[in-house]
């Protein structure tokens, strides 16, 4: 027994002093991604990493594939309370008041130092920078982003006399197209419907589309008041559900995310709407011609942004910090961000990326790609407040009620801002 | 009392084969239909055309979306490492209970009943603390260690040991036997069902564990097959049913195959061990 302890110890003391030896030279990072667009994106994801170490001696970045988003905020933050954080992670932009909250993480200014990095940080669009500042301050930088856009079936649309071409522009012509492209069997079934909106699971993002084009915010930029009881609201509320009691043209009920790009490409449904993340999906996979456009308008455009920004974790070295804050910088770089976007479909997140030769090369085979570009103008932040899990699940039952036909409209909206109000009022 | 010349089947016993093959149906359906996707191309995922054409691709694409391999090296040593270590802790622990009495016998065993009533997922940020202060984050051992003192398997097994007759165990005793030979010799082998089915129970259990790992471990040589299969459900892309099934089948099927080899030995510990 005795031999083998000292061999332990011995063995524990080597180790330890080779641990000192090599922090002294080089900087550790702890980087955890989530994935939600397949196993080439954790491929990706690490052959940037590769890269940048390899350009960068003094640095070792272990990319840790850390499940869906929910389990990654689950993953960071028990790591943080549990002592052990990690530096860098990709967690969805709407958890960044919940990551503040927490004080887990640092805001971006802090690292700031050159006139370069100030250019740096202004060099994202708008719409996506919503979601990564409050108070002043950035806390996230956008990454793995994403918008909802319209997907259409042209043969269905030449099918019935309409031009292949031209998409609804408006709610009303969603409607009108809607109840031309319904096809019914001969024993009444509808065997295609107009349009397919997903409401599982996270209905409140594509209904901040309708609402967003109903000209109203769901929430304000601090985080700590919603509106979800406005008139507008309801208004868009009503006509998510009109489509299907009052002018069937969608099936009625919660309807499938994950079903919908499926019940696409079998011609159940004329056109989806649904998120950039699915353009490769379709690109491959769906047996006609299709278009991508814009969500249809009402009052204005209008689409929610969606998806994951990097984020720097406050419990690091400050060698560890400065690291990883170029970690950030190059990886969000036109060149890293190009490969990036080409891989997995999500939308560049600043303009210069979209001049790059790869990109021009791609989006010159692959038009549709440039159409999530174009809606970032009339793009707005996701809904996002303290508690957003509680606040946004409020509101989900809310919407889900009033989809299935369990409460009125107006009742579960007045429902769910009296819930929101009563989470949010600490932070006010 | 007439005699009878012929006998319908009860209308209960009609009912209860009815109701009986309708369950068994509905539960193997999802089966089926991973089994259907899994084996077909993807446009035959909601199309059930008879002459389909088989294919093994969906399993091919599967096991190279991660490296399956080494999770199911990974997976196969922690469920035998937390079964090894939960007989030897359960079965001395539940002998202590059944068989000794010792001051503050029953608060300790209120204590572990006490386990049972706490949700796993609760403690992850206490057992995170305590894996990190270990130095034990990213290992094999850590997903297991929170699991190796399972209050069900010691109450499982006291309550299994205290039905085995005093007879038995005196006349072990009066022979000499020690303490541990008793348990070995006695106790033991009359309590085989029950390892049979806990070890089931507990098997599956942690074959299928997956946030717990996934938050303590952070590489491929540590992580579980539950985390391989999690990279499909990419809802951001759509759903590929026929990949996900096929993943889903290849990562079920050691547990799947287990169960239908020992399939008569696992229903009869399960009658005898009284879990139903």
């Amino acid at each position: 027994m005795k031999p083998l302890v000292k061999m332990k110890n011995c063995i524990a003391s080597i180790a330890l002093t080779m641990g000192v030896a090599t922090s002294a030279q080089a900087v550790d990072l702890e980087f955890y991604f989530p994935v939600a667009v397949g196993g080439k994106a954790a491929d990706t994801i690490q052959a940037l990493t590769d890269e940048y170490v390899a350009a960068n001696p003094g640095v070792n970045i272990d990319a840790v594939y850390s499940g869906s988003y929910g389990d990654t905020v689950t993953k960071a933050l028990t790591a943080s309370r549990g002592g052990k954080p990690p530096q860098l992670s990709v967690i969805l932009s709407v958890d960044m008041f919940t990551l503040i909250d927490e004080e887990v993480i640092m805001p971006f200014d802090d690292l700031v130092k050159t006139d370069e990095d100030k250019a740096w940080l202004q060099s994202f669009y708008p719409a996506f920078m919503e979601n990564s500042q409050t108070g002043g301050k950035t806390y996230g930088i956008p990454f793995q982003r994403s918008t909802p856009v319209l997907y259409w079936n042209k043969e269905a649309f030449a099918e019935v006399g309409l031009d292949p071409e031209k998409p609804p522009a408006s709610w009303e012509e969603t409607i009108e197209m809607g109840k031309k492209l319904v096809k019914k069997d001969a024993d009444g079934n509808t065997s295609r419907w107009g349009v397919r909106i997903p409401s599982s699971g996270f209905p409140y993002w594509l209904f901040q589309g309708l609402s967003t084009q109903n000209d109203v915010v769901l929430a304000n930029s601090d985080g700590n008041e919603t509106y979800f009881d406005d008139p507008k609201v309801a208004e868009a509320l009503q006509y998510l559900v009109d489509l299907s009691t009052k002018h069937e043209v969608m099936a009625p009920g919660i309807i499938e995310w994950g079903a919908t790009p499926k019940a696409f490409f079998e011609g159940q449904t004329a056109m989806m709407w649904t998120s950039t993340g699915n353009l490769t999906n379709v690109r491959e996979n769906a047996p006609f011609d299709f278009g991508v456009g814009l969500l249809p308008g009402n009052k204005r455009f209008g689409a929610p942004t969606g998806g994951g920004n990097f984020y720097i974790f406050a419990d690091s070295s400050d060698e560890q910090k400065v690291a990883a804050f170029d970690f950030v910088k190059w990886i969000s770089q036109p060149a890293q961000s190009a490969k990036w976007t080409i891989a997995t479909g999500y939308v560049a997140p600043r303009p210069d990326t979209w001049d790059t030769a790869e990109m021009k090369a791609y989006t010159d085979d692959f038009a549709p790609a440039l159409v999530a570009r174009d809606q970032l103008e009339f793009a707005v932040a996701e809904l996002s407040t303290y508690e957003n899990q509680r606040v946004t699940a409020a509101f989900n039952d809310a919407l889900a009620a009033a989809i299935t036909g369990t409460k009125s409209v107006g009742d579960a909206l007045a429902e769910a801002q009296k819930k929101a109000d009563a989470i949010l009022k600490d932070y006010r | 009392m007439s005699a009878t010349h012929f006998r319908w089947p009860g209308f209960d016993t009609v009912l209860n084969a009815f109701a009986m093959w309708f369950l068994a149906f509905m539960w193997a359906l999802p089966l089926l239909y991973a089994i259907w996707t899994a084996f077909h191309p993807a446009a035959y995922e909601t199309n059930f055309v008879w002459n389909a054409p088989l294919t093994l691709d969906n399993f091919a694409k599967a096991w190279a979306a991660a490296p399956f391999a080494r999770y199911f090296l990974n997976t196969f040593m922690l469920v035998t490492m937390i079964l090894i270590c939960q007989f030897v802790l359960c079965t001395l622990a539940a002998f202590a209970f059944a068989r000794f009495t010792f001051p503050g016998r029953g608060i300790l065993f209120a204590l572990v009943l006490l386990q049972l009533l706490v949700m796993p997922d609760i403690l992850i940020v206490e057992n995170y603390k305590t894996i990190r202060s270990l130095e034990l984050v990213d290992t094999i051992l850590a997903i297991g260690l929170p699991y190796f003192a399972s209050g069900f398997g010691i109450f499982l097994l006291r309550q299994t040991f205290m039905s085995v007759p005093r007879e038995l165990d005196d006349a072990a005793r009066v022979e000499g036997t020690s303490f541990l030979g008793l348990l070995w010799k006695v106790y033991i082998p009359l309590a085989k069902p029950t390892y049979l089915a806990y070890g089931l129970v507990s098997v599956s259990h942690h074959w299928n564990n997956f946030l717990w790992p996934l938050i303590i471990t952070n590489s491929v040589e540590t992580r579980p097959v539950t985390v391989g299969l999690s990279v499909f459900a990419a809802i951001d892309a759509g759903l590929e049913w026929s990949v996900i099934n096929a993943a889903t089948l290849m990562t079920s099927g050691p547990l799947l195959i287990a169960f239908l080899l020992f399939q008569r030995q696992f229903v009869q510990s399960f009658m005898r061990a009284g879990i139903r």
